[in-house]
């Protein structure tokens, strides 16, 4: 536990200008294939410091003696001259000053996650009408205490369990021809199976099709999967210092699309002890808000959204989504959307990551899906690629499903099936 | 990071019933500096010291592993007793023993961090790029065999800085990885040196098939993708698969895996299951010859010394290090007369393959039209793409005599694990590529 000489060392040494953070972490993973099983489990603890004495500067350690040991080291390097920002004082405690986080903690034990690879492999057998395996899945379960401390009197703990989340892999075959694809999935409630494997037959199966599009011009149906992964690459906009150049208006999307941040079901305080809230980004197409960490939020002369965000307890926060997602009260069921398509595509799964330049207003995606005619699947794709500008494709996103879910990336990043109009496939 | 060893493998003993089944410990200590560098000067700045420990247990198809943070014998312990409390082994017996602080004060960090404004502020002045220093200690206790320890020290720099081009200042990517060596500031300042050299604007290639001459050691980082990933022992169902000893490009072709090159940012003394490595050839002139290994994947001759884990949360994997190609003859003005038209590449930003289908991507951040065996337009950033056998089969019976470094190869991914590697290599030429714009 993090304990009061520790504190009054900082405040000592770097008065008014330090945090404190601690995290422990246990977590289970099981990976089987269909020769092998491997199980791990992983008790982690972490330490670190960030302080400003001139510039900022940051020091982390598996546990006190090391954190100890990594201050004096940082206090040596040059750093560039920055002012403390202002910490978040208060915070949660639950028992009156005293943080109940015992030595050992977390020692509840996580429990193992169930093995799921036999009927995974069976569904996937099934969706794809036997032309792919399921290779390995791998499972995962964890739980984390968090301590922050700040030289205001800040003082947060959190705990924290993850459901389910998890990989796994498949292999297509069609005579000599092999596809592999992958399927990364959180599952908050009960496990999913019937969507991991649809996608990763259709993922391990479309691309052995014998052709892509044989349409230049269609409307494009997003899978909540490749929606969501277009998301997580837009998400360093809505934390950029300066906008880019192509963002000159507010209204940066069609009035379909509404864009928010709300983490406040994971945690209630972000990696610097702020109240996690609700900020809606992109409101009616129309970009509204952004995403600040303390320092952020003070070269803006703002206030923190609580959004600093810490990976691990090796790197220092900083400012990024919690938990982003598609808004879709006012969306439509994705059958409605598949039945008002003339001509268009289906895209199921990516070939390849999605690529955009956010400076130079550019997007590409690569995807296997199917065709669509009069509102039906026709045939399936072996791969096909659209590019273009991002400004293009947010403005002509038409409509959205209710169909949202989320993917691990690594933060929770939400999409339902999306709709865009006027796409050039190549 | 000390212990007694003895100590340690006794506690092991429980958990190994028969031939072939693996118990060990495996101990690490970073200490990792990084400094963000803005425009010669240094920004934010970080410093960690971490200790890890883990033990695991092989037996047939099945694997355990338990990882506490922390070092000494207490955390061995109580990473051992939980392998044991999940084998339902008798636990080693709990007693208190205090960690002993494992980390040397003394830093040649900085040292570096005044050579850098230097040499930052002479060849790059305009930049954004983080600095690494990291040491990694490592030190494994196998049930069975003789321990080891190891350390390593490395070096990075990566960003991006501004350079001046004939028409207007453009942004380029930089990479440099190196083991730490007296050499490596002068080997630094030419590699930017070098990035920063004036360019034409760049045009577009336009898509399709296209000769290539990989230059500037690129090669490695080809034979990284398309050979070394191939062979790992673990790869499952790969093109490669069941071609063992067969012909598959020309006989002036030789490459190999190679650990124990230390100069280089993959290598290492001992792998992470303790195995001293060696160096494995991966192609004997054009044909197949070897594959990588680590304990669990061995054959008659025993692990390759290829057992590398991430970090010591993580299983050993059968991994690449350093991938080596063999000089050829040709000088750089012959290779580009065999060219004769195509396009010639000096860098790599990074590199992909599926293995099961073994189609691959390497994306460039530029390169160079030829024409008739003369250097033409300069060409914008894209991709190469193609698959393992046809593009083994496309190299062209000519290899460069002057063999490179590659120093931007540094970091490789597998899985979500990510090791340091590296690779060195002359101009090779392969044929009928896929090129794309980006």
């Amino acid at each position: 536990m993090i304990d009061a000489d520790l504190e009054r060392e900082l405040d000592r040494r770097f008065p008014s200008a330090w945090e404190l953070y601690r995290k422990t972490a246990e977590s289970r993973e099981l990976e089987v294939s269909a020769a092998n099983r491997g199980e791990a489990w992983r008790r982690e603890e972490g330490w670190a410091v960030r302080w400003w004495d001139g510039g900022l500067r940051f020091a982390t350690g598996s546990d006190r003696q090391r954190l100890a040991a990594a201050i004096p080291l940082a206090g040596k390097l040059p750093g560039r001259a920055e002012p403390a920002p202002p910490f978040p004082t208060g915070g949660l405690n639950p028992e009156g000053g005293q943080i109940p986080l015992q030595p050992d903690d977390p020692a509840a034990a996580v429990a193992a996650p169930p093995d799921l690879f036999a009927p995974l492999a069976q569904l996937v057998s099934e969706k794809s009408r036997g032309e792919a395996v399921l290779a390995s899945l791998t499972l995962r379960r964890g739980r984390a205490v968090e301590e922050i401390r700040n030289s205001a009197g800040g003082r947060v703990r959190m705990e924290s369990s993850s459901q389910l989340d998890g990989i796994a892999r498949a292999l297509g075959r069609r005579g000599p021809r092999i596809c592999e694809r992958r399927s990364v999935f959180r599952w908050d409630g009960e496990p999913d199976l019937q969507g991991v494997a649809g996608r990763l037959a259709d993922g391990a199966t479309l691309p052995l099709a014998s052709r892509g599009p044989t349409f230049s011009r269609g409307a494009w149906l997003l899978d909540p999967a490749i929606a969501a992964s277009f998301l997580a690459a837009l998400a360093p906009l809505f934390c950029a210092d300066a906008l880019p150049l192509w963002v000159k208006r507010a209204e940066i999307a069609s009035r379909r699309v509404t864009i928010a941040d709300d983490a406040s079901r994971d945690a209630p305080f972000d990696g610097e002890g702020t109240p996690t809230r609700r900020v809606v980004l992109v409101e009616d197409g129309v970009l509204a808000s952004r995403l600040h960490d303390l320092r952020s939020a003070a070269r803006a002369g703002r206030f923190s959204t609580g959004h600093g965000v810490r990976p691990s307890y090796r790197n220092p926060p900083r400012p990024g989504p919690r938990r982003l997602f598609f808004e879709t009260a006012g969306g439509v069921s994705p059958r409605e959307l598949l039945a008002g398509v003339a001509r268009g595509v289906f895209a199921r799964a990516l070939t390849a990551p999605v690529f955009v330049d956010l400076d130079a207003d550019r997007y590409e995606i690569e995807f296997t899906g199917v065709a669509l005619s009069g509102g039906r699947a026709s045939e399936p794709l072996a791969g096909a690629r659209v590019s273009g500008r991002i400004s293009e494709l947010l403005a002509r996103i038409t409509q959205v499903a209710t169909d949202r879910q989320f993917f691990p990336m690594p933060y929770p990043v939400g999409a339902p099936t999306i709709l865009v109009e006027r796409v050039n496939f190549e | 990071m000390e212990f007694d060893e003895a100590l340690v493998a006794r506690w092991l003993e429980p958990l190994v019933a028969g031939r072939g089944d693996i118990a060990e410990v495996f101990a690490e200590t970073r200490r990792k500096t990084i400094v963000e560098w803005r425009d010669a000067e240094p920004g934010d700045a970080q410093v960690s010291i971490e200790a890890g420990v883990s033990a695991r247990q092989r037996r047939g198809g099945r694997e355990r592993i338990a990882f506490v943070s922390g070092s000494g014998e207490a955390a061995i312990r109580e990473a051992v007793r939980a392998l044991q409390a999940s084998a339902k082994k008798t636990a080693p017996p709990s007693r208190p023993a205090p960690a002993r602080a494992d980390f040397d004060p003394g830093s040649s960090t900085e040292r570096w961090v005044r050579r850098l404004e230097t040499i930052l502020a002479r060849h790059a002045p305009r930049h954004r790029l983080r600095w690494s220093h990291e040491e990694i200690s490592r030190h494994v206790v196998p049930l069975g065999s003789a321990a080891s320890a190891s350390t390593r020290r490395l070096f990075s720099v990566e960003g991006s800085f501004t350079a001046a081009s004939r028409r207007v200042d453009e942004t380029r990517s930089f990479s440099f990885h190196a083991p730490e060596a007296d050499a490596t500031a002068d080997e630094l300042r030419q590699a930017l040196a070098a990035a920063a050299a004036a360019r034409e604007r760049p045009v577009s290639f336009g898509d399709g098939a296209v000769d290539v001459l990989f230059s500037g050691a690129t090669a490695a980082v080809l034979f990284h993708e398309i050979l070394s990933h191939a062979l790992e022992a673990d790869a499952g169902e790969t093109p490669l698969s069941r071609l063992a000893a067969a012909r598959i490009s020309v006989s002036d072709l030789d490459v190999r895996d190679d650990p124990t090159r230390l100069d280089l940012f993959g290598g290492y003394e001992r792998d992470d299951e303790g195995t001293r490595p060696r160096a494995i050839k991966l192609l004997d002139a054009g044909r197949l010859a070897g594959t990588l290994t680590d304990r669990a994947h061995a054959d008659a001759r025993g692990s390759s010394g290829h057992g590398r884990r991430a970090g010591p949360a993580d299983a050993p994997l059968p991994r690449s290090s350093n991938t080596i190609v063999a000089a050829g003859a040709a000088t750089s003005e012959e290779m580009i007369r065999r060219l004769g038209n195509g396009l010639w590449i000096e860098e790599i930003g990074s590199g992909t393959i599926e293995l099961s289908s073994g189609r691959f991507r390497l994306a460039f951040p530029r390169g160079r039209r030829v024409r008739r065996g003369r250097f033409a337009d300069e060409i914008g950033a894209g991709f190469l793409a193609g698959e393992i056998l046809p593009t083994l089969s496309a190299v062209e019976p000519v290899i460069g005599r002057d063999v490179r470094i590659c120093r931007s190869l540094g970091w490789c991914s597998r899985g979500g694990f990510v090791v340091p590697v590296q690779g060195e290599a002359p101009e090779v030429i392969v044929r009928r590529l896929s090129v794309r714009d980006r």
